[in-house]
């Protein structure tokens, strides 16, 4: 069984307080922090923007025309089980091969082989369950389909598919800190740093640091799910009719 | 940046495969044993806690709040968290990796439950069934297809996120992948990551069809 | 059509004493000092508006809902001294969504009471096969799961569960609710063609009057709060409703109703002014004249032909006049209410009772009109 002892931390240099504390840690030009969270942040909206490109239309679009519903399946198993740690392991002697460099390309595809699952599967869905009712009645009134596409199906659909950019963004935050393996630094490199050079200060600092970004990633994009939303659109969430025995 | 031509550092040199046979096969095993242990413990605490969470209804939010706060935890994170307190070794990766799998297997659990149509109970206990075999032989068979899903699910992810906890030590097949990206030698990185991804997939495949054995009645509606 | 009637001696097999039930939570009881006797071997519809208690009383006696006061026996046994478990085991209890189990196959369906309480496979198997042909459906069904299956079928299935270990005691809620009419009406006839062979003391919850009126031996009507208002066969229900509430409740067709309760062959036989085809114009004038009607029927070697209306008789033979058919055909087994249909809708206002073609007599809105008690006597 596993033995649940700890050990004490063993801080080295200095303690996580003044590390924090410390404003070079944030300003230094090299290894700040700030400089990281820029860095981390950059190719986060970069994968992000990539991969709504790709899976928003192409899975409002396939929807919309009720094609592409097992695929979104398939899509969402295979990349499930694709280790991203792998898929950007495999595409480094590619990307030099191509004379792209070591950084950030691989680890760019693999994060956002990473996002398009959720994405796409997600907008599949809002798109093919919305309301069916409202889309036909749109249709019946004369909507070309380019407006039932826009005007209904994806406005019904909205809150589900902002539900899947979050799912995602927060597992591309999640995963970036890969990068600091692959040539890159962002927010991962402390980890990485804290770990190379038996420093406890740094591991720790950096692990937080990388979950706060996560954490906050996830409550601020459902804080403007929640504003971005129409007021009559309500988030589409299958619930199971409970049924209740009264008195009869 | 090293430029390489493919002659002299292709993607694969089968002869250092056959020569490290050993090495390869021994981070096989432990990537195996790693996945394996983290979803059977895993498995033993989602049960637990979903008991709870279905008998009280009022620990539903705890446990939902806790489970996923710990999976919103970046693995990078929470390794490092760890390691100060508990080492660099197997026991911190699969603390870690035990509790990234919490979130999917209780939340499916608990929902193939709740799947249970309101009338099977109300028949099983109409008849006399008592609460535990009710329990044991009708909610149970029908929320495991939930529970199966769920399983997989957890397996896949963990077997991603053991090739992260390489960073620990402890990767089994990713530290043939951060070996071969260190020394720029693409073949362990190659041989792991191929690895990685055939027994994610595999995993994946076996236990759908072990699912697809236990439940031979929902052979209509499958959830994939 | 209900079944026969019992005598006060029969044995009670269900008995509510004071029965109460609040709800918590609720300002009102759903269920006050009700007190219900239900024999052996009868069936017993609850039935009443939204709020009356009666899936509340039903789900009482199998002990689904703890009554807050009041005593429940079933077969003489107080139920609140018995294992909930063991009492249920010995009710059979079917439910309008069934309710089947969707990963056990049909046949494991149906035997898992039996297999509960210990029986031993060969048993169960022979009276899965019995149980099969009993409800109607076909052998090789039972290797199916219950998603396989139709909506009816499915009840079927239920109702053979709820048989299984041969309860003395069936409880239905409602079981009919959930298919469609045509459906409908075949279970309730296999269902009262299966209590004729079984005869098992039944309680079924219904908002339906008519399946009440059709399926039971007696009706408990049930107002809001669980209050009997009557507990009545079908025909003294209708008629003599025991209150406003229950006249309301049974509507102002009521007696209509009770025309499907009784069957034309009940009637005393009536000739009506029908003859021969050989007989004369003065007799069929006659025949005219005794019943007061400008029409008479003719038959001919016992097979009815037609009426012919008085303005066609020229003094010529009688049966080379215009006829017109009969309207449809009734038979001895016929309700009175189909008989109904045929007078209301044909220009004599007289059906005509066929048994194989055979002449059997006429039915006459007077008839009718003495058999459910309402007719006026003229001086």
């Amino acid at each position: 069984m596993i033995d649940l002892r700890l050990q004490s931390a063993v801080p080295r240099d200095i303690g996580l307080w003044e590390w924090f504390s410390d404003p070079e840690t944030w300003t230094d030009p090299d290894t700040g922090i700030l400089v990281s969270l820029v860095d981390t942040i950059t190719l986060c909206l970069a994968v992000m923007a990539i991969s709504v490109l790709i899976a928003v239309p192409l899975g409002a679009g396939l929807a919309h025309l009720r094609k592409g519903e097992l695929t979104a399946t398939w899509v969402v198993n295979i990349g499930r089980a694709l280790p991203t740690f792998a898929v950007a392991g495999l595409l480094v002697p590619i990307a030099l091969r191509q004379g792209w460099g070591f950084e950030p390309w691989p680890i760019l595809i693999a994060l956002v082989l990473l996002a398009l699952p959720p994405i796409y599967l997600n907008t599949h869905t809002a798109v093919r369950q919305s309301n069916t009712g409202a889309v036909e009645a749109a249709r019946a009134m004369g909507f070309s389909e380019r407006d039932v596409l826009f005007r209904v199906e994806l406005a019904l659909g909205a809150g589900l598919i902002l539900a899947g950019i979050r799912i995602a963004a927060v597992q591309v935050v999640a995963t970036e800190p890969l990068r600091a393996y692959f040539g890159g630094d962002g927010l991962g490199r402390y980890v990485r740093d804290g770990l190379g050079q038996n420093n406890d200060t740094l591991l720790i600092g950096g692990a937080i640091l990388v979950a706060g970004l996560a954490v906050s990633t996830g409550l601020l994009l459902s804080l403007l799910e929640r504003v971005a939303l129409p007021s009559g659109v309500r988030r589409l969430r299958v619930s199971r009719p409970r049924q209740t025995r009264g008195a009869q | 940046m090293t430029t390489l031509s493919s002659s002299r550092n292709p993607l694969v040199r089968w002869d250092w495969v056959t020569n490290e046979w050993d090495q390869i096969q021994e981070a096989l095993l432990q990537h195996l044993q790693l996945t394996l242990l983290s979803v059977f413990y895993g498995t033993i605490i989602s049960a637990f806690l979903a008991a709870i969470a279905l008998r009280f209804h009022w620990a539903m939010t705890p446990v939902t709040a806790t489970t996923g706060f710990l999976y919103t935890i970046p693995s990078v994170a929470l390794f490092g968290l760890l390691v100060p307190y508990t080492g660099l070794n197997a026991r911190t990766a699969i603390i870690a990796l035990t509790s990234y799998t919490l979130l999917i297997i209780v939340t499916n659990t608990v929902a193939g439950f709740r799947s249970v149509p309101a009338s099977v109970l109300e028949a099983a206990n109409g008849m006399g069934l008592s609460p535990r075999r009710r329990v044991l032989t009708v909610e149970l068979p029908l929320a495991l297809p939930y529970i199966i899903t769920g399983i997989r699910i957890a397996t896949v992810t963990t077997v991603g996120l053991v090739t992260i906890a390489a960073i620990i030590g402890q990767g089994g097949l990713g530290r043939l992948i951060l070996d071969g990206l260190q020394r720029t030698f693409w073949t362990p990185m190659v041989v792991g990551a191929v690895l990685s991804v055939i027994m994610a997939l595999a995993l994946d495949l076996l236990i759908y069809g072990a699912g697809v054995v236990a439940t031979p009645w929902a052979r209509r509606a499958r959830v994939r | 059509m209900s079944g026969h009637q019992n005598s006060g001696a029969t044995p009670v097999a269900i008995r509510l004493v004071a029965v109460d039930k609040v709800f918590p939570g609720a300002s009102e009881p759903a269920v006050r000092g009700l007190s219900l006797d239900v024999r052996r071997g009868e069936t017993v519809a609850l039935i009443g508006p939204s709020g009356c208690g009666k899936t509340t009383t039903l789900r009482m006696i199998n002990a689904l809902i703890q009554p807050s006061a009041g005593r429940i026996e079933v077969e003489g046994v107080d139920i609140a001294s018995e294992s909930v478990a063991e009492l249920r085991r010995g009710i059979g209890y079917v439910i309008q969504q069934v309710g089947l189990f969707p990963h056990r196959t049909i046949a494991q369906n149906i035997g898992t009471v039996p297999k509960m309480i210990g029986w031993d496979k060969q048993r169960i198997r022979e009276r899965i096969d019995e149980l099969v042909d009993l409800v109607g459906l076909e052998r090789d069904m039972l290797r199916r799961y219950p998603d396989e299956l139709s909506g009816g079928q499915q009840q079927r299935v239920g109702v053979a569960r709820a048989l299984a270990a041969d309860p003395p005691v069936l409880l239905m809620d409602e079981p009919f609710g959930a298919v469609d009419p045509l459906v409908r009406s075949r279970l309730q006839d296999e269902l009262i063609a299966l209590q004729e062979r079984v005869n098992k003391t039944i309680v079924l919850v219904t908002h339906d009057l008519d399946e009440a009126i059709k399926l039971a031996d007696r009706i408990a009507l049930l107002n809001v709060g669980g209050i009997l208002e009557q507990y009545d066969s079908p025909d003294d229900l209708l008629r003599a409703p025991a209150s406003d509430f229950v006249e309301r409740f049974v509507g102002g067709d009521r007696s209509l109703r009770r025309l499907t309760l009784a069957r034309v062959d009940e009637l005393p036989f009536a000739q009506g002014p029908v003859v021969e085809y050989s007989a004369s114009a003065r007799e069929a004038q006659d025949a005219m004249e005794r019943s007061g009607t400008d029409w008479f029927g003719l038959t001919r070697d016992g097979r009815f032909l037609g009426w012919v209306r008085r303005e066609q008789v020229n003094g010529g033979p009688i049966d080379e006049l215009p006829r017109q058919p009969a309207a449809a055909q009734i038979l001895p087994g016929s309700t009175l209410r189909e008989a109904m249909e045929v007078i209301v809708t044909s220009s004599t206002e007289t059906a005509v009772i066929d048994d194989d073609g055979r002449f059997g007599g006429v039915v006459t809105l007077e008839q009718i009109r003495e058999r459910l008690g309402t007719a006026v006597r003229t001086a």
